[in-house]
């Protein structure tokens, strides 16, 4: 299916060489993607641009199109007619803040029972660029990902930030940048076991946002039911003002016509997560204006709540004009890398191809009111840059470049060096423990 | 009040195992579906007669209470031709054909292979065909989809020694996951027991045809598997229920249950011996001859279910299935297993296996691997993408691809043409007709039915997906798939496609998607 020839090699050489030399510099350099198959994303066909350069300058794309002159001094990357997209954004991730599932010392993604605050929890006090993930993922094409705790204790998640798989210590980009909430079969366990305890509880936080934002200080004073701390409810009024985007786990039906209302009631910015029966109300959806974030694999009754899961959900939302993005549960946050695998799964159902490189990239940054800078090649935009050596959605593709803020960034992480490390299992003259480790 | 199921459960196992008359013991469906297969009589050979190579002894464990009454499907006479073949045995055919009749194989050929007489022939032009998919590692019908408490039915997480539980009598036949793994071209799959205890159970091995009953699936003549577990699960969740707390702890407990089955493995085996032994000197059964006041019938040793299972593990009856994460661990299993004298079949999940690889090679032990799941725990922190690859590239070396999941079983195509491209991204090229055996032939190795399936070669079941293109590609889907050589799922249309009892008259019916999707 792949011919990895020499080419590639030499590509790889080249950019390992351009690695080396941004590490050492602070400013990004100019570099010149020449002969692309380009996605820019923006416009007609996914912005295609066949035979395509890309000028990236100061960390921003400088010049898209065809046969365009290097600037001066530019680094040149021959793609020899390969594709290159966006990097992939992942909607919704616990990246930086789970290193490993299940210790809990290395995972504080979600809070456990009887702890007090949840949406005043902040992504940003504990996010770690350095985490193995973000290596990992990187390498698998993803650059820009929303880095947000989980409900754990309470329904709500916490603030989640919005930040780049570069690994540098700037990575976070927006703090405070995204709030969670369970309802449907997640949010059960908080609200006395019922949909109606979720949605009943919801609407009584945002009111009580409300009235906080309204009154600070006379707030605090009064006698008020403990459920929310102060920090909690400081966190909601910007969601309960329509202002931050809400992340809102839902599958059935039933509840995503409650949410539509109460979307209407509150005027909120909601994402659907999950959505399994979303596609049975597309339209409605469309109208209300929700975007819809998939797990477009899903397609067994695996709770009452998703009784009509099915693989064509991606192509029906999108046909009624829902946005879409993806997630998958099960492979979480260290599997990000696979959001390509799930594009490609919607489009064997029926998605068009450009829709589902949309939603690996500019629909995310659409759903979270930042696509003035992210998740398109456009003049300006960060050159978050991806080029692949082949189909991006296939099986058999990888990335052989990554670009982060116009940055070439390194493809090496633990599992490659693992990897290298005993690809020869002949005993040598010192132990494995001593090979490849630098 | 949940133990107090389980343990209703397990007596009740136990009296239908006790009981001579199993046919009686069974349902009135049950009951339909075992007197119609009679005619599959031939299929249902001991377990013990599967195994290659003749045994000196036949073995005398292989009671069958619950036996199989999987009857194959009405069958047509098939010619599939102008496919790209790869026939799960190392060979790729373009411009293949495949000839299914009575429900095997009959021939796989080029061009050339004429079809018979009123065959119906099938243009696949442009199309691939492949033995159908075998899951070693599944949790379908124990796990099934609603996920609930009612249906929670994988680990018996009450004692870290549970090899009495047979995971057959978890299976919820109506589980719509069955279906989907069906479009997936999955046509064989074993059901483990959850990896909570040192012990998890047997296994049961099936056909992936709907049926009214766990019976009416299980492959015919399959021998049973023992589930094992090596590392943090057992550790987890018996640390505060009396150990095992460490993996030490693991290991004193496999060896201290070994020591026991050895013992019961004896005493049976003294039984028998004494009972030949008895029947040649008081003429060979003959009862009137008893009463000659000779020596009295040697009495047989009381059964226990949990001793019984692990003794046909030492005998070789059943495979050892072993989940096991760290290479480490995998070594001392290997030891565990000469100090007994039993075999592991295959490491199941083994993510480090890469790191041994040779190790696993020259012992003949199939590592059954996820294609990238990684870093959900510990032991599974070091995962590498190109586990499937690095285990291939060594001589003699048995690589199976396994879901352990009700989407991962969809697609095991996808999951093998993901680590053949991480394959070749080191430089290790894994030709389509090498791979597919990854998720065809090596698994039915290990689970002692290649010599049924697992392959297309004539005279094995016709076991045979048609894929659309390429099936290690994304955008691959399966359009035809038949089991015993009947259709039993078709893209292109409804009426082949199976609806389990939960689906109908709900939202959506099931099939939304259509086809099985």
């Amino acid at each position: 299916m792949r011919n990895i020839g020499r080419k590639l090699n030499r590509i790889i050489v080249a950019l390992a060489a351009v690695s080396a030399s941004a590490g050492a510099a602070a400013q990004a350099q100019t570099i010149a993607i020449q002969n692309a198959r380009v996605y820019t994303m923006a416009g007609e066909n996914a912005g295609r641009v066949d035979n395509g350069d890309v000028i990236i300058r100061d960390g921003v794309i400088a010049a898209i199109g065809q046969d365009l002159t290097a600037p001066e001094g530019a680094t040149i990357i021959n793609a020899e007619g390969r594709i290159v997209t966006p990097g992939v954004f992942a909607v919704w991730s616990q990246i930086g803040l789970a290193e490993i599932g299940l210790d809990e010392e290395a995972n504080d993604a979600s809070s456990k029972d009887g702890f007090d605050i949840s949406a005043g929890l902040n992504a940003a006090d504990a996010f770690n660029p350095a985490s193995t993930l973000i290596a990992i993922n990187r390498a698998g094409g993803v650059t820009r990902a929303v880095a947000a705790p989980e409900p754990g204790a309470k329904m709500f998640g916490g603030k989640g930030a919005i930040v780049n798989l570069s690994g540098r210590a700037d990575s976070l980009v927006r703090a405070d940048a995204v709030q969670s909430v369970a309802m449907g079969a997640p949010g059960l366990g908080y609200n006395g076991g019922t949909r109606l305890g979720n949605w009943a509880a919801l609407r009584e936080a945002l009111d009580e946002a409300r009235a906080y934002a309204a009154n600070p200080s006379g707030f605090i004073m009064r006698p008020r039911a403990d459920d929310w701390s102060i920090s909690d409810l400081k966190a909601l009024v910007p969601v309960a003002q329509g202002a931050q985007p809400l992340f809102v786990t839902a599958n059935s039906v039933v509840d995503l016509r409650t949410l539509i209302k109460v979307k209407a009631q509150y005027g909120l910015n909601v994402i659907v997560l999950g959505g399994n029966e979303a596609h049975l109300i597309a339209n409605e959806l469309a109208a209300a204006n929700i975007p819809v974030v998939i797990d477009p694999l899903m397609n067994l009754p695996s709770q009452f709540e998703d009784l009509a899961a099915t693989q064509k959900n991606a192509a029906k939302l999108n046909a009624a004009g829902v946005t879409i993005a993806f997630f998958n549960p099960p492979s979480g946050s260290h599997n990000l890398r696979l959001l390509p695998q799930l594009a490609g799964n919607a489009v064997a159902n029926g998605l068009p191809y450009d829709e589902a490189l949309k939603a690996l990239t500019v629909n995310p940054a659409r759903m979270l009111g930042v696509a003035g800078r992210y998740g398109t090649l456009e003049l300006g935009k960060a050159a978050d840059v991806v080029i692949w050596d082949g189909d991006p959605l296939e099986t058999s593709t990888r990335p052989i470049a990554v670009l982060i803020d116009g940055r070439v960034t390194s493809l090496k992480n633990r599992q490659t060096m693992l990897r290298d490390r005993y690809k020869d299992l002949s005993r040598g003259a010192l132990p494995t423990a001593y090979r490849g480790a630098e | 009040m949940r133990i107090r199921i389980y343990a209703a459960a397990t007596l009740a196992a136990i009296f239908a195992a006790a009981g001579c008359g199993q046919k009686e013991a069974a349902s009135n469906d049950t009951a339909n579906e075992a007197s119609s297969e009679a005619a599959a009589a031939d299929d249902k050979a001991p377990a013990g007669e599967n195994k290659p190579g003749a045994q000196a002894k036949p073995s005398r464990w292989a009671a069958d209470p619950f036996p199989s009454t999987y009857e194959p499907y009405p069958s047509v006479t098939t010619l599939i031709r102008g496919a790209t073949v790869l026939t799960g045995a190392g060979e790729r055919i373009d411009n293949g054909s495949v000839l299914i009749e009575n429900g095997k194989i009959a021939g796989v050929g080029g061009a050339d292979l004429a079809a018979p007489e009123g065959a119906n022939v099938i243009d696949a032009n442009g199309k691939w065909v492949t033995p159908g998919v075998i899951d070693i590692h599944s949790h379908l019908g124990d796990y099934p989809s609603p996920s609930t408490a009612s249906t929670s039915d994988g680990n018996e997480a009450t004692a870290p020694n549970t090899a009495q539980v047979w995971a057959e009598h978890s299976v919820w036949p109506q589980d719509a996951g069955f279906t989907r793994a069906l479009a997936g071209g999955v046509t064989s799959l074993q059901i483990l027991p959850g990896s909570a205890n040192l012990f998890g159970g047997r296994t049961a091995i099936l056909k992936n045809v709907p049926s009214r009953t766990v019976q009416g699936m299980k492959f015919p003549g399959a021998p049973y598997g023992l589930k094992m577990a090596c590392g943090e699960n057992p550790k987890r969740f018996y640390a505060d229920k009396g150990g095992p707390s460490t993996r030490m702890g693991n290991f004193a407990g496999y060896r201290a249950a070994w020591i026991e089955a050895a013992a019961y493995k004896k005493k049976w085996e003294k039984y028998w011996d004494e009972l030949d032994d008895w029947n040649s000197k008081s003429g060979a059964g003959d009862k009137n001859k008893k009463d000659g006041g000779e020596a009295k019938e040697p009495e047989a040793p009381t059964r226990d279910l949990k001793l019984e299972t692990l003794a046909m593990a030492l005998s070789g009856d059943i495979t050892v299935n072993m989940h096991c994460y760290r290479a480490d661990e995998m070594a001392q299993v290997i030891d565990m297993s000469r100090e007994f004298g039993y075999k592991v079949s295959t490491f199941h999940h083994g993510v480090e296996a890469y790191k041994i690889a040779d190790i696993l090679a020259e012992n003949g032990i199939c590592a059954a691997v996820w294609a990238d799941w990684w870093g959900f725990k510990l032991e599974a922190y070091d995962a590498i993408r190109e586990n499937a690859a690095m285990i291939d590239a060594q001589p003699g070396s048995c690589t199976i691809i396994h879901s352990d999941d009700e989407y991962g079983i969809q697609r095991l195509n996808q999951e093998a043409g993901k680590a053949v491209g991480d394959g070749a991204h080191m430089g290790l090229e894994i030709p389509p007709e090498r791979a597919i055996e990854w998720i065809t032939l090596n698994p039915a190795k290990a689970m002692r039915i290649a010599d049924r399936t697992g392959s297309l070669e004539a005279g094995k079941m016709a076991d045979v997906v048609i894929w659309d293109r390429n099936p290690f590609s994304i955008y691959a889907k399966t359009e035809k798939v038949f089991i015993d050589g009947a259709l039993l799922y078709d893209a292109s249309d409804p009426a082949r496609s199976p609806r389990m009892d939960f689906e109908i008259g709900q939202q959506g019916n099931g099939f939304v998607g259509g086809s099985g999707q």
